[in-house]
């Protein structure tokens, strides 16, 4: 009898350590009109905000904007990480990808400062890496903005943000998703 | 002595089946504003000035008519140059002069 006691109470340990969920990433399909452009993976305990194409009007000038598809990911318990993709249309390289990147970037951050720029290949793609710093509500952070080239005239950005005092073990989060970075044309 | 260890049992059974039905209730509910909240960055990203032809300088104010000079401030009023009457002073009684003693001892003669 106590040996089946201690039997179901193993079955129970046993049921609830592999009940976890396994380590895997999760891939994600980057679409425009019915397109896949790329995937990338989102890590495990993150959270994925997938946005559409729309147009956002500003309240006080009534002019609207496009806007393509954002993806944004974070992890589920912690704000201090953010990364994002788009792919705006009509824009078909890096060089526009870059002009894209500064017609954002300041809204993303205030007082954007670039410390370094690098040419690379991510996902067997060129791109332009830039990295830097800024603030943002009040508190420093810093950021890397990719401009992937995708090919038939498209581009992916990228945008890291790690914000002042985030662990840094996200770096290591944020590098994996650049190398899960696949282009699917 | 078995009875007991039944019962034992039916209760840990029983518990490990409780967590398992509570926990089944985690996760599946559609829950709305649960998650999304404050996103500046998303919302951020979402913004751009690209499409947005910078070449074209609109004057929004074009129609506007000129500004009205400044009007001239009126002058600063002068203080008046005679003082007001002072108000009457009730009487008070002045103090006693100094007035040297009336009478002084002379010099003792010799």
């Amino acid at each position: 009898m106590r040996n089946l006691l201690s039997m179901a109470l193993t079955a129970c340990a046993a049921t609830w350590l592999l009940g976890a969920p396994t380590l895997a990433d999760t891939p994600v399909t980057y679409t425009d009109e019915g397109r896949a452009l790329f995937r990338f993976d989102v890590p495990d305990f993150w959270t994925l905000r997938t946005g559409g194409p729309r147009e956002i009007e500003d309240t006080d000038l009534g002019d609207a904007r496009a806007v393509s598809r954002v993806m944004g990911i974070k992890p589920v318990t912690d704000d201090n990480v953010w990364m994002g993709f788009v792919s705006p249309s009509r824009v078909s390289s890096i060089k526009g990808g870059l002009r894209y990147l500064e017609d954002i970037d300041k809204f993303l951050v205030k007082d954007p400062t670039v410390t370094s720029t690098s040419d690379t290949r991510i996902g067997g793609l060129p791109a332009h890496v830039v990295r830097g710093t800024g603030n943002r509500d009040g508190r420093g952070v810093n950021f890397t903005a990719t401009v992937i080239d995708l090919p038939r005239d498209r581009v992916a950005i990228g945008v890291a943000i790690l914000r002042d005092g985030a662990d840094p073990s996200y770096v290591d989060a944020l590098n994996a998703v650049f190398v899960s970075f696949r282009s699917l044309q | 002595m078995t009875r007991k260890v039944m019962k034992r049992s039916v209760l840990a059974l029983g518990l490990g089946a409780a967590t398992f039905t509570l926990s089944a209730c985690d996760g599946v509910t559609v829950g709305v504003g649960y998650g999304v909240g404050y996103d500046p960055y998303y919302d951020s990203m979402l913004w751009n000035d690209y499409y947005h032809d910078r070449d074209v300088d609109v004057d929004v104010d074009i129609n506007r008519p000129d500004r009205p000079d400044r009007p001239n401030p009126p002058a600063r009023p002068k203080p008046p140059i005679a003082k007001p009457p002072s108000r009457p002073h009730p009487p008070v009684a002045r103090p006693p002069a100094a007035r040297p003693p009336i009478h002084r001892p002379s010099p003792r003669r010799r």
